[in-house]
C-alpha cells in the first residue's frame, strides 16, 4: 500500500499479524524482559465477528523503588492497631525477619486493538507488591524524565484512566485520538529511506518505539533495523 | 541472617511467604458476597498461586486471582485468563473466612483458626495425602472483611508452618552451582527444565531429585521414594519450588516439606534443593541446596500430637491486619467523576487549550426556576463540569411536566407532586454523583402583587433570603416563567455585580441575554475595574457612572432596545404553549453563553466584541461575546443584539439599586405593593400596564395545573 494514500490505520487481521511479528521480534532483541503473550479474548454471543480476537500482554513487570529512610512512611496501607496479644507466639526462631523493606512496584502492560480508532492503544496498570493498585500521580514518578516531557508537549500524547475493554476494571491507557496522525508521519518519514510501501507488519514495532517512550519500554535498535524479517 | 545456637549448625531460618492479591480477587469477592453469599459467612474454599523465584531481586509471591474463587457454572465467564498453562501458577489450596462485619472480623479467633489449619497439614502428613498431591502442604488461611460500603477490604494471610522443637539447624547452604559438579548440575539443569515444561508435572511443587554414579539426574515424584533408594544412587534431594530469591535463607515452603520427610521417611539429616528460575529455565547460580539437620521432636509419631504452628503474616514487620481501599476504581460515583474529568480534559487537549476547568467546577450557579428552562440549564452546566447548582422554584411537579421538564418522570407527579427544586436536586444527583446540588423551595416575591400586612413579614424574609442566594453564588440565571418573576432576582443580581443570564421564550421564539454589569461599585469589583482603566479598553469600559455604556439587563430592553420592533412581535400573552424545541435550544446558548463569560479576561464587564483580535490575550475560539440572542423558529433565524443600560431601568438603574441600598425593606414593600411606586422613582409607565394584565398569571401560577408548565413570557 503506497504510504501517500494511507490514512494511518490497521484492521483488526492487521493488528494481529503485526502482534505476532512484534512479539517475535521482541523476544528475539529484548531477552532481558519476559516475552509479550497473546491472550484471545472469548467470544461474545451477540458479537457476529468472525474474527480472532485478542491483545498482546505483559505482565509482572517489577520496578525497584528505592527503600525510604525517613522512618515516617506513608503507606498505601492502612494499618490498624487490633493483632495479637502479647501473650500469642506469632513468629518463631526458624521465621526470617527482613527489616529492610524495598517498595515493589509491579507494571502491566496490554496492547489492545480500538475499533473505533482503528489503531492499537496501549494500556498499563501499576501496583505494589502485595495488589493495592497505584495511582497516577505514583506512576508518573516511575515514568522515565523525558516520558513527563513527552506527555506535556505533545497533544498527540496523554494518559487517561478507562475502562479495560475485556477486564471490565479501569486501566490506564494512551489515549488514540492521534496515534493515526502520527503513524502516518512516522511511516512517511521511513518511507523517504526506503520503499515507498507501508510494511504493514510492522506497525506495531513503529508504534511502540513512539509509545514505548512514555512508559519507559525501549525498544532495542536491532529490532527497528530488521526489516528484511 | 542465622542464629549461633549450637555447634553442628545454626538455625535454619525460612523466609516468610508474601502475599499478593489481585485487584480482581477482591471484585469477585465483591461481587459473589452481594450476589450470591449474602449474610452467608462460612468459610470458603479458595485457591492460591505461586511460582519459583524468577528474579535474583524480587522474591515471589503467593498470589490470588479473581479465579482463586470458587466458580459458578451459571456464571459466563467474558474475561479471559491469561492462561500461562500450570508453569507460573502452581496452585496450593486455601481457606477464607469472609465476615459480615468489621467486630466479627477482629473477633475471630486467629489461634484456633491457624491451629485447625495446621492440623489438616499435619493429618495430611499422616494419611499420605501430602505425598500424593504435595501442594497440600501449602495450604493457607485468609480471614477479611469487606467493606461494601466504602469499598475497602481488611485481609490477613496465614501460611501455617509446623513449628519444630527444637528447630531445625543447616549445616551446609550454598548455591547449588556449587554444590553439584559441573556435569551433576547440568543434568540437574535439563531434568528440571523438563518437570517445568512438562503439562503433567509443572504444577507439582514438591519433587525428588535422584542423582545416579554416572551424574545422570533424574526428577520423581514424592510417592517414588522407595523406589529411589538403593540402586547406586549416589543422592538424593528433595527439590520444591522456592520463591525466595535470598541468597542465605530457603523459602517458607521448606518448612512442611521437612515436616513430612522426618514424619514418613524418619529422616535427621536431609539434602534438600531450592528451585528457583531465571526467564523461565533453571538457574542453579540462583538455586540453593542446603543440608538441614533434624532433631526429630517427641510425639511427632502420634497423629493426635499436633504440632504447634507459626505462620501469620507480619505487616511491614508488625502483628497488624492490612487494609485496602478500593473505591477509586470500584466505587461507581468514583468512577463516573473520572470519566467526567476525562471528557472535559480530552475538549480541552483537542480543542480549546485555554478551557478553564477549575474555574466551572468551583463557580456556583444559582437557577431561580427548575421548569423546561432551569432542568436543561442544570443539566448542561453538568456537562460543563459546574458541580455547584442551586435551584430554586416553588411548585410541584405537574403530570405534564416530565415531557418537557427533562429532570422529572412520573413518579415525581405522584401523590400530588413532588417539589420541583428538590425532585430536580435528586435528579441531577442521580446523573451525577458528585454534584452538590440543593434546592430552595420558595416562591419570589414580585411588583404588582400586592401582599397583605399579615403576609408583610414572610416576603420580606423571602426578599432576604433571596439577596443571600444571589451574594453567595458567583452566576445566576433567571429562568422562571412570568416577567415579574425576574425583577427582583435582576435587582438583586445588579446590587451585587453578579453574572447573570436570562432566557425567557415566546410561542416559537427566545431570548437570551447576558446583563451587564451593576450601575455601582461593590467592593469585590475594584480591582477588575481599575484593570480595564489601566488596560484602556474602550470596549469594556462598562461601568461610566453615567451608565452610558454599561450593557442592558433584561428590564433596560424594553425601553431602550429600537431595534427589537420587527424580530420582537408581541405575543399574545393569554398563550401557554410554547414549541418544546425552543426551551433546550435557549436553555442551551444560556449555558454556552455563561462558560463564555468565564473565559473573557473581564467577565461581567466584558463589552461585545466583534472579532476576535481583540480578545485580550486569551484564545477565544468561539469569537463573539453577544449582548443578547434572540432567535425564531418561525424562520429558524437566530440574530445578536446590543441594548445598553437604561438610566431609567426599573431593575438596573443606580436611581434604584440606589434606593434599595438605602431603604431596604421601605423600597421593597412599596415596589411591591404599590403599582406606580417603581415608576415614579424611575419615570416609568410600561411596567403599570403590564402589571394588572399579570394578576391572571399569577392565579394560574399558584394553581400548579398544567398552564405552569411552559415558561412562556412577554419578551
Amino acid at each position: 500500500m503506497d504510504v501517500s494514500c494511507w490514512d494511518g490505520t490497521l484492521s483488526l487481521n492487521e493488528f494481529s499479524r503485526a502482534a505476532r511479528t512484534f512479539a517475535e521480534k521482541w523476544k528475539i532483541g529484548n531477552s532481558a524482559f519476559p516475552p509479550w503473550l497473546w491472550v484471545n479474548v472469548p467470544k461474545r454471543p451477540f458479537v457476529a465477528s468472525q474474527q480472532v480476537d485478542g491483545f498482546l500482554s505483559l505482565e509482572n513487570i517489577c520496578l525497584i523503588r528505592p527503600s525510604k529512610v525517613c522512618g515516617a512512611e506513608v503507606s498505601h496501607l492502612e494499618e490498624e492497631e487490633t493483632g495479637f496479644s502479647e501473650k500469642e507466639v506469632a513468629i518463631d526462631d526458624a521465621t526470617l525477619v527482613l527489616s529492610n523493606h524495598h517498595e515493589m512496584h509491579y507494571y502491566d502492560f496490554h496492547i489492545v486493538y480500538s475499533a473505533s480508532y482503528r489503531v492499537p492503544v496501549l494500556y498499563f496498570r501499576g501496583y505494589y507488591s502485595d495488589g493495592c493498585p497505584l495511582q497516577l500521580n505514583e506512576i508518573e514518578k516511575d515514568l522515565p524524565a523525558c516520558s513527563a516531557k513527552v506527555l506535556l508537549e505533545s497533544k498527540w500524547t496523554f494518559i487517561t484512566q478507562e475502562e479495560h475493554p475485556y477486564l471490565n476494571r479501569p486501566w490506564y491507557k494512551l489515549h488514540p485520538c492521534g496515534t493515526s496522525e502520527w503513524m502516518k508521519l512516522l511511516f512517511l518519514g521511513e518511507a523517504a529511506l526506503a520503499e515507498k510501501r507501508v510494511a504493514i507488519e510492522l506497525y506495531l514495532v513503529s508504534w511502540f518505539s513512539v509509545v514505548g517512550q512514555v512508559i519507559g519500554l525501549r525498544i532495542p535498535i536491532e529490532m527497528m533495523n530488521d526489516r528484511t524479517n | 541472617m542465622a542464629k549461633q545456637e549450637r555447634s553442628g549448625g545454626s538455625i535454619l531460618q525460612f523466609s516468610p511467604f508474601q502475599s499478593f492479591v489481585d485487584e480482581g480477587f477482591w471484585h469477585r469477592l465483591s461481587s459473589l458476597k452481594l450476589n450470591k453469599f449474602g449474610i452467608d459467612d462460612s468459610p470458603i474454599a479458595i485457591t492460591g498461586f505461586y511460582a519459583p523465584c524468577s528474579h535474583s531481586q524480587v522474591s515471589n509471591h503467593l498470589t490470588l486471582l479473581s479465579e482463586s474463587l470458587p466458580c459458578d457454572e451459571s456464571e459466563q465467564s467474558s474475561v479471559p485468563a491469561i492462561s500461562l498453562g500450570n508453569r507460573n501458577r502452581c496452585s496450593v489450596p486455601g481457606i477464607l473466612y469472609n465476615t459480615n462485619t468489621l467486630e466479627a472480623y477482629h473477633a475471630l479467633d486467629k489461634k484456633s483458626l491457624l491451629k485447625e489449619e495446621a492440623k489438616k497439614i499435619w493429618e495430611d502428613i499422616h494419611t499420605g495425602k501430602a505425598v500424593e498431591d504435595s501442594a497440600v502442604l501449602l495450604r493457607f488461611l485468609l480471614i477479611s472483611f469487606a467493606d461494601l460500603k466504602k469499598w475497602s477490604f481488611h485481609y490477613w494471610f496465614a501460611f501455617p508452618a509446623l513449628v519444630f522443637d527444637p528447630p531445625v539447624t543447616v549445616v551446609e547452604l550454598k548455591p547449588a552451582s556449587q554444590w553439584f559438579t559441573s556435569e551433576e548440575a547440568d543434568s540437574v539443569s535439563v531434568a528440571c527444565n523438563g518437570w517445568r515444561n512438562s503439562s503433567l508435572t509443572a504444577g507439582v511443587p514438591f519433587f525428588l531429585v535422584c542423582i545416579a554414579s554416572n551424574s545422570h539426574a533424574t526428577i520423581r515424584h514424592l510417592k517414588d521414594w522407595e523406589a529411589c533408594q538403593g540402586d547406586g544412587r549416589k543422592q538424593v534431594l528433595f527439590g520444591f519450588y522456592d520463591p525466595c530469591h535470598l541468597p542465605n535463607n530457603p523459602g517458607w515452603p521448606l518448612r512442611n516439606f521437612l515436616a513430612l520427610i522426618c514424619s514418613r521417611w524418619n529422616l535427621k539429616t536431609v539434602h534438600f534443593l531450592c528451585y528457583r528460575e531465571n526467564r523461565g529455565f533453571a538457574d542453579l547460580g540462583v538455586s540453593l541446596v542446603g543440608e538441614a539437620v533434624i532433631t526429630i521432636p517427641q510425639g511427632w509419631r502420634d497423629l493426635q500430637c499436633v504440632p504447634n504452628a507459626v505462620g501469620w503474616e507480619l505487616n511491614k514487620g508488625r502483628h497488624i491486619s492490612r487494609v485496602i481501599n478500593l473505591a477509586k476504581s470500584m466505587d461507581p460515583a468514583m468512577l463516573a467523576i473520572s470519566a467526567a474529568d476525562l471528557n472535559l480534559k480530552l475538549m480541552r487537549w483537542r480543542a480549546w487549550p485555554s478551557l478553564n476547568l477549575d474555574e466551572l467546577s468551583s463557580t456556583k450557579c444559582l437557577l431561580l426556576g427548575a421548569g423546561t428552562l432551569g432542568c436543561q440549564v442544570a443539566r448542561m452546566l453538568m456537562a460543563w463540569g459546574v458541580r455547584k447548582i442551586t435551584l430554586l422554584d416553588n411548585g410541584r411537579v405537574a403530570m405534564s411536566n416530565p415531557l418537557r421538564q427533562s429532570l422529572y418522570t412520573l413518579d415525581n407527579c405522584l401523590n400530588g407532586g413532588d417539589f420541583k427544586a428538590m425532585a430536580a436536586v435528586k435528579s441531577l444527583k442521580q446523573i451525577f454523583p458528585a454534584v452538590e446540588a440543593e434546592g430552595v423551595v420558595m416562591a419570589i416575591p414580585m411588583p404588582g402583587h400586592p401582599v397583605s400586612s399579615q403576609e408583610e413579614e414572610s416576603v420580606l424574609e423571602d426578599c432576604r433570603r433571596l439577596h443571600e442566594l444571589v451574594e453567595s453564588h458567583d452566576a445566576v440565571f433567571l429562568l422562571t416563567d412570568t416577567r415579574e418573576s425576574r425583577w427582583l432576582p435582576a435587582l438583586l443580581c445588579a446590587n451585587a455585580n453578579k453574572i447573570t443570564i436570562t432566557a425567557a421564550l415566546g410561542f416559537d421564539s427566545f431570548l437570551v441575554m447576558r446583563h451587564g454589569s451593576g450601575p455601582l461599585n461593590s467592593s469585590n469589583d475594584v480591582k477588575a475595574e481599575s484593570e480595564i482603566a489601566l488596560s484602556g479598553d474602550m470596549d469594556s469600559l462598562a461601568l461610566a457612572d453615567s451608565g452610558g455604556e454599561r450593557l442592558g439587563c433584561y428590564f433596560c430592553n424594553d425601553v431602550v432596545a429600537p431595534t427589537d420592533s420587527t424580530a420582537n412581535r408581541t405575543l399574545d400573552q393569554q398563550c401557554t404553549v410554547t414549541r418544546p424545541g425552543l426551551a433546550p435550544i435557549a436553555s442551551s446558548l444560556a449555558a454556552e453563553l455563561f462558560v463564555d463569560i468565564l473565559h473573557h479576561p473581564n467577565g461581567i464587564f466584558a463589552g461585545v466584541i466583534a472579532d476576535s483580535t481583540n480578545s485580550g490575550g486569551g484564545d477565544q475560539p468561539l469569537g463573539i461575546l453577544p449582548h443578547q440572542i434572540r432567535g425564531s423558529l418561525h424562520q429558524f433565524s437566530q440574530m445578536t443584539l446590543v441594548g445598553h443600560a437604561s438610566e431609567s431601568c426599573t431593575a438596573c438603574s443606580s436611581t434604584v439599586i440606589t434606593e434599595y441600598r438605602k431603604k431596604g425593606k421601605e423600597f421593597l414593600l412599596p415596589a411591591i405593593n404599590h403599582p406606580t411606586y417603581l415608576e415614579d422613582l424611575t419615570g416609568l409607565t410600561e411596567l403599570m400596564k403590564s402589571a394588572s394584565s399579570f394578576k391572571l398569571d399569577c392565579n394560574n401560577e399558584t394553581d400548579d395545573d398544567d398552564d405552569d408548565d411552559d415558561d412562556y413570557v412577554e419578551l
